[in-house]
């Protein structure tokens, strides 16, 4: 048994001397290029969908390697800080923020790292939201929208006959609801660590707020705008409408968690929601989506949500760089890649016609005229929403404070 | 003049010999400090960039945090809180380990099998206990009708330090208890023998003789304690993420917060560097007392 084990190594040792005798030979003229990638996983598929978009593009392009690196999203942006503080910058990297690294030189733009073609079939608002100081620093790689989605068995139930439009409509379903099913929470709050920040924005942009001013560069969170919503909600959590914990809850194990077994009626769901429920034991809900629950006298809003495709400076691989994001942007290598991310709005024009008519997603398309964007292409941004998604934690309890020390530490961040 | 030779050379010849474990030591011990006490002078960019130095503008931006007095506040209570009932508690416990009855062996089995489970399985083995949903303790309280809702203990801020205090105890116990069972069972038996025959109490001739002589075993675990206790990360961050907002954090997981959340790397590293002055004193205190007790044995 040792003996095989020996003739194995050895024969191991002589084809790997032999190939790296031989490699020399074919790889003369040029040495191998290795890109790093550290991608997003947006869900478990990401990462047979890049091996084989990767295979490919490797037999298609000889000379450069793909070094590939799929990270969940909570380590995503602390793993690419670290690479680059260390001196091992990545050449491309799919993630939700821009414009810090812009801010800092690291980053190539757009036009330099996607052929004028791929950049001309980008939506235009999409575009814009990818631009610091003026110019674009990063090519949107998918969108999304959110809804307010209602468990339609337990509405009827209660005798509420459709989707509440306002706060006032909105508190009042949550009555009937409590009064008819006391197991049941009327609304899932998730202010927790995973998308605090997400429901602040969507709450307070439905009574007019609005997270940053473009023209005065200031922070605009502690506002009456946003401390009437944060009372309105704490309203709701004092009088038991809610689950009992909203500063922990999170967004995909605690609120969607509740919905998906029937014990919470109303959440803040997105357009990758029907998808999770569908994966996640929720597949017997019956639920419909509507527009957010605005302030009496408001308009309702929904939030946009974008994340970017980055090319890095730091190693000068631009040319290989563009090579691999024209790739992806090739409209079958792009759809494969909406596939695998799960029911988001798509990036470009070219898929984007052919979703319209998709039931799930094309009526989040026709939504995006009324959606209010984070203030991605601020520098300090990052920093600044980590801050709201903390404070989060106690805003339930006292949002005067948790407001006042948002705004200062935004403030800071923006300042430094 | 032969012997002085002989000193004079000795440090250069064991150089081959210590060589290897001083050079082990500068990479991993002394040169991170070094490069902690750089970084906290540094100006470093959300994105992680060197951006050049920055005289004492985190150590500012640090006395500035709307968030560092209550961290700091917490950090002392913890440490103190966690340390003085781990050592009562342990003293007790110590010496019923210690007396012989049948089923000893079950107790002192039970005591280390926390210690050694990993801290992390501990901690999220309790996040599960106290889960509002699913967790045991819930259920007892709704059930006993002790409250109508499922309660949120460690999502609370009025309740969740007090739970990561109750745990911190836990798991503090059995390594306590340990050092003090070792304490008890150097102590001989015929001078606890002696004070009963001379006529005292129990309670006396423990006060008077037992403890006087766990001093040393008790003073060392005080202060080992006191180290692990300071810089427990694990506890803290699985449980409640120094949540809800900050009410929970001590200094470590502030620390770690501000580093990541708040990206503020040079900050962070400026409440590290107090972290290790801290520290620092607690060893000195550690090595005074262990060669104190060296003295005390001769």
């Amino acid at each position: 048994m040792l003996k095989r084990k020996l003739s194995l190594l050895s024969t191991a040792a002589v084809i790997s001397l032999g190939a790296s005798l031989a490699l020399p030979l074919s790889s003369a003229q040029a040495e191998d290029v290795t890109l790093k990638l550290v991608m997003a996983s947006y869900t478990d598929d990401m990462l047979p969908y890049y091996t084989d978009l990767i295979t490919r593009f490797e037999a298609a392009n000889a000379g450069i390697k793909v070094d590939l690196d799929v990270v969940a999203w909570p380590e995503i942006g602390q793993k690419v800080k670290t690479l680059i503080a260390s001196g091992q910058s990545p050449d491309i990297v799919n993630n939700d923020e821009f414009a810090g690294e812009a801010a800092d030189g690291l980053l190539y733009p757009a036009n330099k790292i996607v052929s004028a073609a791929t950049l001309k079939d980008i939506i235009p608002a999409f575009r814009d939201n990818s631009k610091y100081n003026g110019v674009e620093y990063a090519v949107p790689d998918l969108a999304s929208a959110r809804a307010f989605f209602y468990n339609k068995t337990i509405l009827k139930g209660a005798g509420v006959t459709k989707p509440p439009a306002t706060w006032t409509e909105l508190k009042a379903a949550a009555i009937k609801i409590k009064a008819k099913y006391p197991d049941v929470y009327p609304l899932g709050l998730p202010l927790g660590v995973e998308e605090g920040q997400a429901e602040f924005t969507v709450w307070g942009g439905g009574n007019g707020g609005r997270l940053y001013n473009a023209k005065t560069k200031k922070y605009t969170i502690d506002t009456k705008e946003y401390l009437e919503t944060l009372t309105f909600l704490k309203g709701l959590v004092d009088s038991k409408l809610t689950q009992p914990n909203p500063g922990k809850t999170n967004r995909t194990d605690g609120a969607w968690s509740l919905f998906a077994k029937g014990k919470v009626a109303m959440v803040n769901g997105g357009v990758f929601l029907p998808d999770w429920l569908s994966k996640n034991g929720g597949e017997k809900i019956k639920w419909g989506a509507s527009a957010f629950p605005h302030a009496p006298g408001k308009t309702d809003i929904t939030l946009g949500v974008q994340d970017y495709f980055k090319g890095y400076k730091a190693n000068g691989r631009e040319t290989e760089i563009r090579k691999f994001l024209d790739f992806i942007f090739v409209p079958a290598n792009y759809a494969g890649f909406l596939k695998a991310a799960g029911g988001f709005i798509p990036a470009t024009k070219s898929a984007g016609k052919l979703a319209e008519s998709d039931p799930i997603i094309g009526p989040y398309i026709k939504l995006l005229p009324k959606a209010i964007f984070y203030p991605g292409t601020v520098g300090s941004w990052s920093a600044c929403k980590a801050d709201i998604v903390t404070q989060m934690g106690t805003a339930m309890l006292n949002p005067k404070k948790a407001l006042t020390n948002i705004q200062k530490k935004c403030d800071a961040a923006n300042a430094g | 003049m032969s012997t002085k030779t002989f000193k004079k050379g000795s440090s250069f010849r064991s150089l081959p010999w210590i060589g290897p474990a001083l050079l082990l030591i500068f990479i991993f011990v002394l040169w991170p400090v070094v490069e902690l006490f750089l970084v906290s002078f540094r100006e470093i960019s959300v994105s992680g960039l060197i951006k050049g130095w920055a005289g004492t503008e985190n150590y500012k931006a640090l006395l500035d945090n709307s968030d560092l007095s209550g961290t700091l506040r917490r950090t002392a209570i913890w440490l103190v809180v966690v340390v003085t009932l781990t050592m009562a508690l342990s003293l007790p416990l110590a010496q019923l380990m210690n007396a012989n009855f049948r089923g000893r062996r079950f107790l002192r089995y039970s005591v280390i099998v926390p210690w050694a489970a990993s801290l992390v399985i501990t901690a999220t083995s309790w996040k599960w206990i106290l889960d509002p949903y699913f967790g045991i303790v819930t259920r007892i309280i709704v059930d006993l009708r002790i409250a109508e809702e499922p309660v949120d203990l460690l999502g609370d801020p009025r309740t969740s330090f007090i739970v990561l205090l109750a745990v911190g105890i836990t798991v503090s116990l059995p390594f306590t208890s340990y050092v003090l069972l070792a304490g008890l069972q150097a102590i001989p038996k015929e001078i606890m023998e002696a004070s009963l025959v001379d006529g005292a109490s129990a309670w006396k001739g423990y006060w008077a003789i037992t403890f006087p002589l766990l001093r040393p075993a008790f003073l060392v675990a005080a202060v080992i304690n006191s180290v692990y206790v300071f810089n427990s990360f694990p506890i803290i961050w699985v449980m409640t993420k120094g949540g809800p907002a900050y009410e929970t954090d001590t200094t470590t997981t502030f620390a770690y917060k501000v580093a990541f959340r708040d990206q503020d790397i040079g900050q962070s590293a400026s409440l590290a560097v107090g972290n290790f002055f801290v520290i620092l004193i607690f060893i000195m205190l550690f090595l005074k007392l262990s060669k104190w007790k060296e003295l005390d044995q001769r």
